[in-house]
């Protein structure tokens, strides 16, 4: 199992939220959060923006799965045709272990694998 | 070193700190955020909304479709994790869905910023 932490913007949530339900994926975790990029914020005339709002979806998927849900969370978060700075990000961590709480029970899900992580980070 | 992500309901945060203090783990961060889980998903039922039908969209019903939650999270030495995650698993269990999850995920640094002690040094318990 992978956790998949995305960055988007808040006017774009719902459509991600949207696509992944659609795509079989509904369970995520949805939290506000504040920060900025590369480009160091947007600068409005003499003011600076550095602190940003966006929003971090989390979702625990299968490493299977990876590819398919990353391509759906880009598709729905990217503005325009060719993107736009402040689209986001997507960052993707190993999960070694999950429960579910309901039944007590531990997941039973093919762990990351070393070679798979080491390739993403 | 491990951190454990879980995903619990609003209300049991209280008897979750508590159960976590009483195991002897009294470093955690908690935050509120908005979750959906497996739920009871019939796509069936959403393509039908989707286009349009009218029953299924009454089905639907007009509910929030984002469920208020607690996620917490602890990091942890090694041999702690199954520790916390049983007594998690514990207090928080009540046999329904919607309990939530508990995810186990590798930390490969931590640092403590008062003494810029590393990894193992930094968990533990120091004086004041």
């Amino acid at each position: 199992m992978i956790l998949v932490r995305a960055i988007v913007r808040p006017e774009k949530c719902d459509e991600v939220l949207a696509a992944l339900m659609y795509a079989g994926f509904p369970a995520v975790t949805k939290m506000d959060v504040y920060g900025r990029g590369k480009q160091r914020g947007i600068r409005v005339g003499e003011v600076t923006y550095d602190e940003l709002p966006k929003v971090l979806l989390l979702a625990v998927i299968k490493e299977d799965d990876k590819e398919f849900v990353v391509e759906t969370i880009m598709k729905a978060a990217r503005t325009g045709n060719k993107g736009a700075f402040g689209d986001g990000k997507i960052f993707i961590s190993p999960v070694d272990e999950v429960y579910t709480i309901s039944s007590g029970s531990k997941e039973e899900g093919e762990p990351a694998r070393p070679a798979a992580s080491a390739a993403i980070s | 070193m491990k951190e454990v992500l879980a995903v619990i309901r609003m209300n049991m945060m209280n008897e979750t700190k508590q159960a976590l203090a009483d195991a002897g783990i009294s470093s955690f961060t908690a935050r509120k955020v908005m979750g959906r889980g497996q739920g009871k998903v019939d796509y069936r039922l959403l393509r039908g909304a989707e286009e349009g039908h009218e029953e299924a969209i009454n089905q639907l019903g007009p509910g929030p479709k984002l469920i208020p939650k607690r996620l917490v999270s602890v990091v942890v030495p090694d041999d702690t994790v199954q520790k916390v995650v049983r007594t998690i698993i514990e207090v928080n269990r009540t046999n329904h869905p919607g309990d939530g999850k508990v995810f186990v995920l590798p930390v490969t640094e931590s640092v403590r910023v008062r003494t810029g002690e590393r990894n193992d040094t930094a968990l533990s318990e120091s004086p004041i």
